[in-house]
């Protein structure tokens, strides 16, 4: 048990873990900032990717807190996610700007073709 | 009134106002303004920024500093400066490239918190494959407009936010509300500190255990002339250790005392010899995630491949509506009537 005890003292997670924490707080709400005030169609779609990357910072951080691999196998899926999101959210962007011809997200202000 | 007591009941207080002068700085940022006020915000933003990180690390508690704070510290500024880069640079190729500055110093935190296998896959994933399709359709989608002394220059859209003064509000709000989560953080972490090393252990001599291969490999380093896994005194499996992967071929071949794992092998002049082995430091990261994700999460994984399949369907269905509506355009061109109105009702009736 002593043994353990020092490799408890020796990995505990405190400084570096509130750091990461702290760091995916503000990507996260940077992410959302950007959301909200980007104009440009890919661009906001960017900022989800920045809003999803916060996120799995934050799963890492607990996930090395709790010496839990669980947060790990998370972030794959979150990368799984975001992939599948890119691909989608392009495709759907190109087929947008063929019909306006602008990025622009107020060019669909109304939805009604 | 003990003065600690007031300070313990608004322990948030310092990082409100840190949170707050960082948003007053990406607010500045964000104005599409003369350049002295952006530094000026680059500068208060910064500043509030590094507040925000020093307050976290003060609700870390009485912990000794470590070496790699100081990393820590700086990758999330490198990471949160490319992220503000992001959301307001005006040309999109440039915020896709700064999203990659982003990437990296996630990646590096998470090589810091010891998930190597996903700082590289992060990399490989996000830098070299979600980033390349944003550039691709950046590019294919985006040209700018030359001005009439023909210089190249922004789109509107891209140079003028869209509600930065609420945008900004709702993102401290939401920032002070993640607040208190970084504030519960540490003592949460103090409370498992042994808990979760015992934890990490146990569970790395269980996946030990359910590989063989492994284990073997790790008794080779104390005893050399070990060639397999002894089998136990029932003449169970555990024998040849290549052969017989997964399940627990090889538990009755090693017992786990809390600490050390007994591992018995047979050497090359026949004997059984036990050999103690630290599973803490035998068993890697990649390892112990991959065997995460195949024994614990095998539904999500399944699900998961459902997802990327979908998205695959999704794009090629797009991809293909787009084909007929440039033979739409095409017809409209040449003065014929459009496509869409004559369909035949099959077509119309498979989109």
């Amino acid at each position: 048990m002593p043994l353990l005890a020092q490799a408890a003292a020796q990995l505990a997670p405190t400084q570096g873990v509130t750091v990461a924490l702290a760091f995916s707080a503000a990507l996260f709400c940077v992410g959302l900032v950007g959301f909200l005030v980007r104009r440009n169609m890919i661009l906001m779609f960017l900022c989800t990717e920045l809003m999803l990357q916060a996120a799995a910072i934050a799963f890492i951080a607990f996930g090395r807190m709790r010496m839990d691999t669980g947060g790990q196998v998370f972030v794959i899926f979150i990368l799984t996610v975001a992939a599948a999101e890119a691909a989608l959210a392009l495709g759907l962007v190109v087929l947008l700007y063929r019909r306006r011809e602008t990025l622009s997200a107020e060019a669909w202000q109304e939805l009604h073709e | 009134m003990n003065p600690t007591d007031t300070i313990s009941s608004a322990p948030l207080m310092p990082f409100y106002i840190a949170a707050a002068i960082a948003a007053a700085g990406l607010l500045f940022v964000l104005r599409p303004a003369r350049g002295n006020l952006r530094r000026a915000g680059t500068v208060i933003g910064l500043a509030g920024f590094g507040m925000l990180l020093a307050q976290a690390i003060k609700l870390a508690g009485p912990s000794e500093s470590s070496i790699s704070t100081p990393f820590y510290m700086v990758f999330a500024a490198i990471g949160i400066i490319g992220a503000v880069r992001v959301i307001t640079h005006p040309r999109p190729v440039f915020a896709a490239i700064y999203f990659v500055v982003t990437v990296i110093a996630a990646a590096a935190i998470f090589l810091m918190l010891q998930a190597e296998f996903l700082a590289f896959a992060l990399i490989i994933v996000y830098a070299g494959a979600i980033l390349i399709t944003y550039m691709f359709v950046l590019m294919l989608a985006h040209q700018s407009p030359e001005d009439e002394i023909g210089r190249i220059g922004d789109e509107d859209y891209d140079r003028i936010p869209r509600e930065p003064m609420v945008a900004v509000l709702l993102g401290f709000f939401m920032l002070a509300a993640l607040g208190a989560v970084i504030e519960r953080a540490p003592e949460l972490a103090m409370e498992n500190a042994t808990i979760a090393q015992t934890r990490m252990v146990t569970r790395s001599a269980n996946a030990l255990q359910s590989m063989p291969l492994a284990m073997l490999a790790q008794a080779r380093l104390k005893e050399p002339t070990a060639i397999s896994l002894a089998k136990d005194a029932s003449g169970n499996s555990g024998g040849n250790s290549s052969d017989n992967f997964g399940g627990n071929s090889a538990s009755s071949a090693s017992t786990w005392d809390g600490t050390m794992l007994q591992v018995r092998v047979n050497t090359e002049d026949n004997e059984v010899r036990c050999v103690a082995v630290d599973p803490a430091q035998c068993i890697d990261n990649v390892q112990l995630v991959g065997l995460d994700l195949i024994a614990k999460y095998p539904a999500s994984l399944e699900l998961a491949g459902v997802i990327l399949l979908m998205a695959m369907f999704g794009a090629v269905v797009l991809a293909r509506r787009q084909i007929e509506l440039g033979d739409d355009e095409r017809r409209r061109a040449a003065g014929m009537s459009s496509m869409v109105l004559d369909l035949p009702e099959t077509e119309r009736g498979g989109n």
